[in-house]
């Protein structure tokens, strides 16, 4: 069976300035395809290229088995994209949006209804559908959105960003409805910068920066690779003054985050680490309210691929690193 | 063979149920009446109040001028603020080529000017008892100079910007230059030699011409030679506008 994407030396120019530099990755048939980056890395002007509004400048992509720079028409038939910013028709109502989309995509008038009927029940747009977009909150937008992406039932989703700005409620239905497409058999192809929504989700993730891929694997496997960004996570009261900079001189911390009321030890070894925890807290007359050992999580991971630092909203004065440098 | 022809009609409904989306969400947006509407009939009352002509004369020149500015003005109202909306991008995804997308794009501007002379012309008629000495030509006129004017417009839709203000100069800038140096004003017949083979280089002066035959029965140039011209330079002006979507495609609109 074919893949659902093939991506070989994929390039793109904006004039001078390199965008995305020759990339290859593949996405499976059924899966779903996180791919991650910071603001500016590529993701978009990838999924661009994907999605045929944008020219590469270099390589080759295959969208289902069919080659975009030779023919576009049959893969287009087969893609739904939902874009960064809900490209709705304020002006109509959210049946007429589903409506001119079936058409588009040549649905035939029975289908089209039975599917918008069904979109609109599951997205809870239903009682909504004969009112004007424009007086839609930006979640039920959202969904109108994906709505309109798969009325065709396309075997490849493309969804840029599809949750940041929306309220907890509105990004949990929205993930559950991602779970479901690929339940029912839709490739999903997930740009975002949103980590733990690409941890949740994902079968696999691509990690872009500066329009290089630098990593490509499942979120657990990437999560092993990185094992020198273990941490133990403990509170500790009272809270007395210096705690911070105390807790990142103790041995085998090369960084000190405070999350909250609690600290996260960052760390190459926590079972050389936690003796000296409960020592430091006798010693100090603190009384140990929790402690955990976390394993890294994807964020960890991502920062570390990225050149992004471990605890950024810290003051910088205030962490102590050392040890192992970040991998590039 | 069933399969091209399954295309094209699968293209041909495509192109027209983007022209009728488009009609339902922009034919009463304020700046296709002001463009589209009002702007014909300010031109033809500021240019022809108090000056002597024959209703027929009259009517020529306000059909003339309704379809030009009329059809031109749905291009460079619509595409730039679809882009700016995102909901550009749906239909250069969708399964269609570019060329249906453009025709359905030159259907939306060409049926709003249509309509508007249709209007006029009917009214000319009917209230003003204005005699048109050739119907079916007229008809021909308003339909083929309607396709051909929104083809323009077009090309300044298909400008890539996703700024509708950066559209819009230029493109009134190119139709008041063309309406100035066309026989709508001063007719062909009364132009220098040098002014008129500047009139010449306008598509209006052929439109005007047309219209001149089809409601008075006269003209300066064969009726036939006006429409093939209207016809060519619709051709012509698509490529400007493949040419720039291309473009588009490539800078990231």
């Amino acid at each position: 069976m074919t893949n659902a994407i093939e991506v070989n030396n994929l390039t793109k120019y904006y004039d001078k300035f390199l965008a995305v530099d020759r990339i290859d990755f593949t996405v499976k048939r059924g899966e779903i395809f996180g791919f991650l980056g910071p603001n500016g890395a590529g993701k978009s002007t990838t999924q661009r290229m994907l999605t045929t509004l944008l020219t590469p400048s270099e390589g080759q992509i295959l969208i289902l088995g069919h080659d975009l720079a030779q023919d576009a028409y049959p893969a287009k038939r087969q893609i739904g994209l939902v874009p960064e910013e809900s490209n709705v028709y304020t002006e109509l109502t959210a049946w007429d949006n589903l409506m001119f989309t079936g058409r588009l995509y040549r649905m035939s008038k029975n289908s089209r209804k039975a599917r918008a009927q069904e979109l609109l029940e599951t997205f809870g747009l239903w009682e909504k559908r004969h009112i004007k977009v424009e007086s839609f909150s930006k979640g039920m937008r959202r969904r109108l959105s994906i709505a309109m992406a798969v009325i065709h039932k396309p075997a490849l989703l493309f969804l840029d960003e599809p949750t940041p700005g929306l309220d907890a409620q509105s990004a949990r239905t929205i993930q559950a409805l991602i779970r479901q497409f690929s339940a029912e058999g839709t490739t999903v192809f997930l740009s975002t910068h949103q980590i733990e929504e690409a941890n949740q989700l994902c079968d696999r993730v691509a990690i872009i920066n500066h329009g290089k891929i630098i990593a490509t694997d499942t979120p657990e496997q990437l999560k092993q690779t990185f094992q020198q960004v273990q941490s133990i996570e403990v509170s500790l009261a009272p809270l007395t003054e210096n705690l911070t900079d105390k807790l990142a001189k103790l041995p085998d911390v090369n960084t000190v985050v405070k999350v909250a009321d609690k600290w996260r030890l960052y760390t190459d070894d926590p079972s050389a680490l936690l003796p000296h925890i409960l020592r430091f807290s006798e010693t100090q007359g603190l009384r140990i309210i929790s402690l955990n050992t976390l394993a890294p999580s994807l964020e960890d991971v991502f920062l570390q691929i990225t050149g992004g630092q471990i605890g950024v909203v810290q003051n910088p004065d205030t962490t102590k690193r050392r040890g192992k440098g970040r991998k590039k | 063979m069933s399969n091209l022809w399954l295309r094209i009609s699968n293209e041909v409904a495509q192109a027209w149920t983007v022209t009728l989306k488009d009609i339902k969400v922009y034919y009463l947006r304020p700046g296709m009446i002001m463009f589209g509407f009002l702007m014909p009939f300010f031109m033809f009352f500021s240019f022809s109040v108090r000056r002597e002509m024959a209703a027929e004369a009259g009517l020529a020149r306000l059909l003339a001028l309704t379809i030009f500015f009329t059809a031109a003005a749905a291009g460079p109202f619509i595409i730039p603020i679809e882009r700016r909306l995102g909901t550009y991008d749906r239909l250069l995804a969708a399964p269609m080529s570019l060329f249906t997308l453009l025709m359905g794009k030159t259907a939306v501007g060409a049926f709003f000017a249509i309509v508007v002379a249709s209007v006029a012309a009917i009214a000319g008629v009917l209230i003003f008892d204005t005699p048109v000495s050739q119907p079916g030509l007229l008809i021909i006129g308003i339909l083929v100079g309607s396709f051909t004017f929104s083809t323009l417009g077009l090309i300044f839709g298909s400008i890539p910007t996703h700024n509708p203000g950066e559209v819009q100069m230029p493109s009134t800038l190119l139709r008041w230059g063309l309406l100035f140096i066309s026989g709508v004003f001063i007719p062909l017949s009364e132009m220098s030699p040098v002014a008129r083979s500047l009139a010449y280089l306008s598509p209006l002066t052929y439109a005007q011409d047309l219209m001149n035959f089809a409601v008075l029965g006269d003209s300066l140039l064969d009726p036939w030679l006006n429409l093939s011209v209207l016809l060519f330079t619709a051709l012509l002006f698509l490529l400007p506008s493949f040419k720039l979507h291309q473009r588009g495609r490539v800078l990231g609109y």
